[in-house]
């Protein structure tokens, strides 16, 4: 059966996933929601963790419903040699092929970049892993707060004067995907304009490293070496989450004198007391304490409300909770509804993108182990029934 | 060798980190920004820390970009705009909607002037959120999306939500997808000839980097709740002292404990831990236990030989690395990720790509550097 037309700007585009747990299949995701047909490859042998997470269904496991909207799925034993022929056969179809399998993996299965390129001489291949595809390091297999610790990022996050904690336990997987997906349409241009394809090499770790560029280079030109530094902004002060009822937080950023006299306005405070941010800064913990004093009895969202009319910037600091049952984001395609196998339709987190005209549909849940089996083999590779048939039977395609 | 961007051209409007990082991200593929800077140059150029009358902050978002000074609320330094926008491939804007519609680059109008064009638009919220939702600063966006209350892993109720890493960064994030979606509606572009408008949300983004965990949440599989520790994992994982600095240690398994009791000398009060703890016996009391422990032992310890004797071990402990570490740091080295660029050492990008390797060509351009060319 055909696919159906979603449009968008990567509509045209193939890529194959091989991929498993978050960072790899988040990349997949990404070129999926703007338009590229995406194929994850998977078999019963070699099965994505995340079919197996939080139930014992693999065509409805909660993680792996979370990620792979639009993704189509195809079984393939990559443990045989007539697998890996068939995925080789996919890979003289496709553009792009990711992976984030174990370090060696994709060479041990003959998928190397000098293999897939012999086979699709434009193809590009994107590789994610730890710490990159090779150098002295490369072996090594990791834990995403791992790779947010060795990456410089987590030294800078934690309450000031206490051991650094980093960022929530989650972060880091997600933003490697990203920036794979980034990469490989790059690597898309470079293709159109040149006819070349070529390797990208990603690394989880640097990518973590990334996002603290602009504190790196301020060391190379500062020399002083930063720090977990709680909320502390050398512009902005006040600037942090205040206490407010109900165990809510408000987060105030005040950047200039007119927005600190407008903020004492709103709470009752002598503004006079802190009249320049020099002044704001020398006292700040006290300042904090005095901010938080004034803001606890109040609901987070009215006084935020009430701040932000007055020219302040105070959002709530949202909970879970907060997120699920913000209006807001259902009522922009932060989140959407998208079928589903069992219950019909599903919830998902939307892209952080608009686009128009053309923006790539976005409508069907993850995918049934082998939902697109057909597809693949009858439509794009052409093989006749009964040798899908035979392969099935034999457990090639399983 | 020549970058995969070579021959795109983007105009850059925008003024805050998330637009620059976008902008850079481009640059370093190769694309030529041009950043439009308003007279006396962007704010950013006014940012912490200044050294020898330079924003480091400016000097890190702005490399491979050229600065033409406009003022765009001038008819003639308009008129220049719409020159560059002619010949160029896509902008990148990052103010909200009123700002843009007091200069007439809003939708509609660049739209309606340069159909050919991608234009993107970088808002907290995205278009359409109301007039008092589009002041929000990193610090906003990082609590409005959820991180700030989750971060860190097991913050009690006492303690703020933080900021993040730095002072940006949300921006970085927001860059990234910006940069993913103009590059796809540039793919369009070329295969089509026409333009498209892209709006990124901020806070969509923050949300977006969950989505495995909060998901969950809204499909009703799991409780969404007030809770800080809403998104953590459990266990033991976390940063601990030790005689330089600090080193991070993550377990789920009996391997990983079966290691780590043979790193520490297998001692005494490990034994009074099951086995197989971590997988079926790690409740809070347990892990509290191992921490106050663990602590003790690690306090005497160095940070690289005991982490680089943990890996040998099987045991996930790494060294919490700060900026002084990283130049040093052999599989850095190996990769090039550091760029020595007039003796100052430039992050580079996560990414190694072997037919165009991103490179850093010249540093931030002085303001209104190529005021001639515009």
């Amino acid at each position: 059966m055909p696919q159906p037309d979603r449009g968008g700007p990567l509509a045209g585009v193939r890529v194959l996933e091989i991929t498993k747990v978050w960072a790899g299949p988040y990349a997949g995701k990404y070129l999926a929601h703007l338009g590229a047909e995406v194929i994850k490859v998977e078999s019963m042998a070699q099965l994505d963790e995340m079919r197996a997470y939080g139930g014992v269904d693999i065509n409805s496991a909660p993680y792996f419903l979370s990620i792979n909207q639009e993704i189509l799925s195809v079984q393939v034993n990559m443990k045989t040699e007539e697998g890996l022929d068939l995925l080789k056969q996919m890979v003289a179809q496709s553009d792009i092929v990711i992976d984030n399998i174990r370090p060696g993996a994709m060479e041990r299965s003959k998928l190397g970049y000098e293999d897939l390129k012999a086979i699709k001489p434009d193809i590009i291949q994107c590789s994610i892993k730890m710490w990159g595809n090779d150098g002295p390091l490369g072996y090594q297999t990791g834990y995403a707060p791992c790779f947010a610790a060795l990456s410089g990022l987590t030294a800078l996050v934690g309450h000031e004067g206490e051991t650094p904690k980093g960022m929530n336990i989650r972060y880091g997987d997600s933003t490697a995907g990203a920036c794979a997906a980034l990469a490989c349409v790059a690597a898309l241009h470079h293709r159109e304009r040149t006819g070349e394809g070529q390797f990208i090499d990603l690394s989880a770790v640097e990518t973590m490293t990334s996002l603290v560029g602009d504190s790196l280079y301020a060391w190379s030109v500062t020399g002083e070496v930063p720090a977990a530094d709680g909320n502390f902004h050398p512009e902005m002060c006040p600037h942090g989450a205040y206490p407010c009822a109900d165990g809510e937080w408000l987060s105030i950023a005040v950047a200039n004198d007119a927005e600190w006299q407008a903020l004492c306005a709103v709470l009752g405070a002598d503004a006079a007391r802190y009249p320049t941010l020099a002044d704001r800064l020398a006292e700040r913990h006290a300042l904090d304490a005095e901010i938080g004093a004034l803001t606890a009895g109040h609901s987070a969202l009215d006084l935020g409300d009430r701040l932000r009319a007055a020219g302040v910037p105070a959002f709530r600091s949202a909970s879970s909770l907060d997120l699920c049952s913000d209006d807001h984001l259902w009522a922009s395609g932060g989140y959407r509804m998208v079928s589903d196998h069992r219950n019909g339709s599903r919830p998902i987190i939307g892209p952080s993108w608009r686009m128009t005209p053309d923006e790539a549909t976005i409508e069907r849940g993850a995918p049934l182990l082998g939902e697109h089996n057909d597809y693949v083999y009858r439509e794009i590779l052409g093989l006749p029934q009964d040798r899908v048939d035979d392969l099935i039977a034999r457990k090639v395609i399983d | 060798m020549s970058g995969a961007l070579d021959g795109l051209v983007i105009v850059e409007t925008a003024e805050r980190p998330c637009g620059e990082y976008c902008g850079k991200l481009l640059a370093d593929f190769g694309a030529e920004v041009i950043k439009i800077e308003r007279p006396g140059g962007a704010p950013t150029r006014r940012m912490n820390p200044i050294v020898v009358g330079t924003s480091a902050v400016f000097g890190f978002f702005n490399t491979n970009k050229k600065s033409v000074v406009l003022d765009l609320a001038n008819a003639a330094d308009r008129a220049t705009l719409d020159r560059l926008l002619a010949r160029a491939n896509a902008l990148i804007d990052d103010h909200d909607e009123a700002w843009a519609a007091a200069r007439n680059i809003g939708q509609a109008e660049v739209a309606a002037a340069h159909p050919h064009l991608v234009h993107c638009a970088i808002t907290p919220f995205g278009q359409g959120a109301p007039a008092e939702w589009q002041s929000a600063r990193p610090l906003n966006v990082i609590n409005a999306g959820g991180w700030a209350y989750h971060s860190p892993s097991e913050t009690p109720p006492d303690k703020p939500p933080l900021k993040g890493a730095g002072r940006f960064l949300p921006d970085y994030e927001s860059g990234i997808d910006a940069a993913l979606a103009v590059l796809s509606s540039l793919h369009r572009q070329r295969r089509t000839g026409a333009g498209q408008f892209v709006a990124i949300s901020e806070v969509q983004v923050q949300v977006n980097r969950i989505d495995c965990v909060l998901d969950r949440m809204l499909a009703g599989e799991v409780d969404p709740s007030a809770e800080r520790s809403a998104y953590d994992m459990g266990g033991p994982g976390t940063s601990f002292a030790c005689k330089d600095g600090h080193v991070f240690l993550f377990m789920t398994t009996k391997v990983h404990w079966q290691g780590l009791c043979a790193l520490m000398g297998d001692p005494a009060w490990a034994r009074e831990l099951p086995e197989d703890w971590l997988e079926f016996h790690c409740t809070p009391d347990r892990v509290g236990e191992f921490r106050r422990h663990f602590s003790e032992w690690a306090r005497d310890q160095r940070k690289m030989p005991i982490t680089e004797a943990a890996q040998k071990a099987g045991v996930a402990m790494v060294p919490v690395n700060t900026a002084a570490d990283l130049p040093h740091n052999e599989q850095l080295a190996h990769r090039g990720f550091f760029q020595d660029m007039g003796g100052r050492l430039y992050p580079t990008v996560p990414y190694k790509m072997s037919a165009t390797p991103v490179e850093l060509r010249t540093p931030a351009p002085s303001l209104g550097e190529h005021d001639a060319s515009a």
